[in-house]
């Protein structure tokens, strides 16, 4: 009976082409739809690296002078500010970090390695981060009293960097760059400055996700802010624990304090968990958009497709009535039509399948492991599938509703 | 081998009802040929579905190869319409996006235990019967008229019915070529002792038959 319906399916390709291109169609946009859910769902269920309840911050803006002259006095200020926010009795732990979680802007860095890219983000964190956020340390250390003054800078690695950089070898001790391609243009004109202190990673961190749950699994590296000339930068926000049932009316407290020790300086006051649903949004809205678009579209194929099914079913009365004289019962005429249209979608979705395995080939939707666009697909596949057994329901009921006699009674 | 014992037929509609048949009493024998004669509307096609079991009598009994009609199950109806019974119409009815042998494969599709090349097997003997073997890979638009009848010949006679039941099988065809269908009937009457049952208007036709059943208004009158 397969090889029957295969056989009715190709002698009428003219009439099923269109239907084959139309769940071709289909499947591409849901494919399109799918792929970024899934990306982002498979981003959302891996660690995020800290904790954010309880947890503000107070992002700053600072006028500052292009030639950083100014900034022993700046970090002199920052230092001021963390003494006088640690005074709070509503704030357990604070710290002064490059880039707030969920704040906009990453600080990348990267490099080659055998020819190979290795890139991450990084950030700039004062000791007591650790504690803001309960960074899980996996192997090593965090920063501490025993690298002040020492003769390397401290590093922190996320997993991902020190498995990018140091493969299966322990990477505590080492430094990243005399694993990097020496630079074909020589050393860069910065380089000539003062001598740099060699880079020394002390600690592996399960991760840092900046940028949230559904962002990018990338690499990441923290180092060491001291607040002290040559290395110390100014931050760009304070981060603080604060006790739980801290509320609202607390920022007007401290910003106020905030702003008596830097007149010119501008706050904006936050909890991680509002910045946090923000991101989220951000997130959400788009995905949201294409899959309202892609709904509505499934929705006319859907029609679109009952209709023309509809309309075949009538068209081919006779043939269904011949069948059932010949022997056919109900059954097999309804299993018929729905296995001519299983047929039909099955040969769309192949050529779907052969155009989306392309894409990684093309590096196009590149961001997407191979677990996620296998994922993806096999949910594109089923999605069509149920879409267009459900559009052949009815019709194929229509169908064993076809009496012979009358079907085959006059031309 | 066909038996009907007072069998009446109304159509119902909405507003009217219409006797097609009025106590048909019919016994052919195993091997007959017979025709059903009678002028249009006189409810010959009527009678032939409800021998070949595509309509059900209002009332009266049916019974065939010694085995009555009770039940006008879905399930019953569709074997028996398979295994004993092979139906011919005056329009062919060709599938005509399937090739003359995939169309005479068609009963044996719905039949169990066939694998392909039986099914295949059985197609080519059915068409060597009917002297279409040349035929076998063309498309039903690409035969005449009589060679398309003979493809439903071949399509009626490939699962080895004892019945063949024949709704006007001449009456879209030239002479010539109705009297070669009479004779791939008669053939296989004779040389398969097949029951036909063939419905004509064409008296030439019937006469060649061993009976002729004469209705009238749905009535038989001989
Ligand atoms: N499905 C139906 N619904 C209502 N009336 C019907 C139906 N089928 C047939 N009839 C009526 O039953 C009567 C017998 O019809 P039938 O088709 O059996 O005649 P026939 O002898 O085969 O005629 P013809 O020689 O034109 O084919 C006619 O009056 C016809 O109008
Ligand atoms: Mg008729």
């Amino acid at each position: 009976m397969f090889r029957h319906l295969c056989k009715l399916v190709w002698n009428r390709k003219r009439v099923n082409f269109l239907i084959t291109l139309e769940i071709f169609i289909s499947f591409l946009v849901v494919f399109g739809v799918i792929v970024f859910a899934v990306y982002y769902l498979d981003n959302y269920r891996h660690p995020l690296g800290f904790n954010y309840e309880n947890v503000w911050a107070v992002q700053v803006g600072i006028e500052k002078k292009s030639d950083d002259s100014d900034r022993q006095r700046l970090l002199d200020t920052t230092k001021q500010m963390l003494a006088t926010l640690k005074d709070f009795g509503e704030i357990e732990h604070v710290a002064a970090v490059w880039g707030a979680p969920y704040s906009r802007g990453n600080w990348q860095s990267g490099n080659t390695i055998k020819g190979r890219n290795v890139r991450f983000w990084g950030n700039f964190m004062t000791d007591e981060a650790k504690d803001v956020f309960g960074i899980n340390i996996v192997r090593g250390r965090w920063f501490g009293k025993e690298d002040d003054g020492a003769n390397y800078n401290p590093i922190i690695l996320n997993q991902k960097t020190a498995r990018d950089i140091f493969g299966d070898e322990d990477p505590l001790g080492k430094n990243p760059e005399e694993r990097f391609d020496p630079d074909p243009d020589g050393p860069s004109p910065s380089a000539n400055r003062e001598p740099k202190k060699p880079e020394r990673v002390i600690g592996i961190i399960d991760d840092f996700r900046k940028n949230g749950e559904f962002a990018e699994l990338f690499g990441y590296q923290i180092f060491r802010n001291t607040l002290t000339m040559p290395d110390g930068r100014e931050p760009r926000a304070f981060v603080m624990k604060v006790r739980p049932g801290t509320t609202a009316e607390f920022e007007e407290k401290l910003v106020k304090r905030m702003q008596a020790i830097a007149k010119d300086w501008s706050f904006e006051v936050k909890t991680i968990a509002q910045m946090r649903s923000e991101n989220h949004t951000s997130y959400y809205v788009p995905i949201a958009a294409f899959g309202l678009v892609a709904g509505f579209l499934m929705l006319m194929v859907a029609l679109g497709l009952t209709g023309v099914l509809w309309q075949s079913v009538t068209q081919r009365t006779k043939e269904i009535g011949l069948r059932r004289a010949k022997g056919a019962t109900a059954t097999r005429i309804y299993k018929q039509i729905l296995g001519e249209l299983l047929v039909i979608t099955t040969f769309g979705l192949l050529i779907g399948v052969l155009v989306v395995i392309q894409f990684p080939l093309l590096d196009f939707l590149g961001f997407a492991t191979k677990q996620v666009y296998l994922y993806s697909m096999l949910l594109s596949l089923a999605l069509i599938y149920l879409l267009t057994i459900a559009c052949g329901l009815y019709p194929s009921r229509l169908a064993t509703k076809v009496q012979p006699a009358e079907a085959l009674h006059y031309e | 081998m066909i038996q009907l014992e007072g069998v009446e037929k109304v159509y119902r509609t909405d507003r009217i009802e219409t006797i097609a048949l009025t106590n048909i009493n019919l016994n052919v024998r195993a091997g007959e040929f017979i025709s059903i004669m009678g002028p249009s509307g006189s409810g010959k096609s009527t009678l032939l579905n409800v021998i070949g079991l595509l309509d059900v009598p209002t009332g009266g009994k049916v019974a065939l190869n010694q085995k009555p009609i009770t039940a006008y199950t879905d399930k019953y109806l569709a074997q028996m319409r398979n295994e004993e019974l092979g139906f011919i119409f005056q329009t062919f009815h060709l599938i005509n996006d399937l090739s003359v042998v995939d169309n005479v494969e068609i009963p044996l599709l719905y039949r169990k235990g066939l694998s392909s090349a039986d099914r295949r097997k059985r197609a080519l003997e059915a068409l060597e019967k009917v002297g279409l073997q040349s035929r076998v890979y063309h498309f039903p638009g690409q035969l005449s008229g009589g060679q398309q009848q003979r493809v439903a010949i071949a399509r009626a006679i490939v699962g080895n019915p004892k019945i063949l039941l024949a709704d006007e099988p001449t009456g879209n065809l030239d002479s010539q070529m109705g009297d070669e269908i009479m004779e791939v009937l008669q053939s296989l009457n004779r040389d398969h002792q097949t029951t036909v049952v063939m419905v004509t208007h064409d008296p030439r036709q019937a006469e060649k038959t061993e009976r002729i059943v004469r209705l009238f208004d749905g009535r038989q009158v001989s």
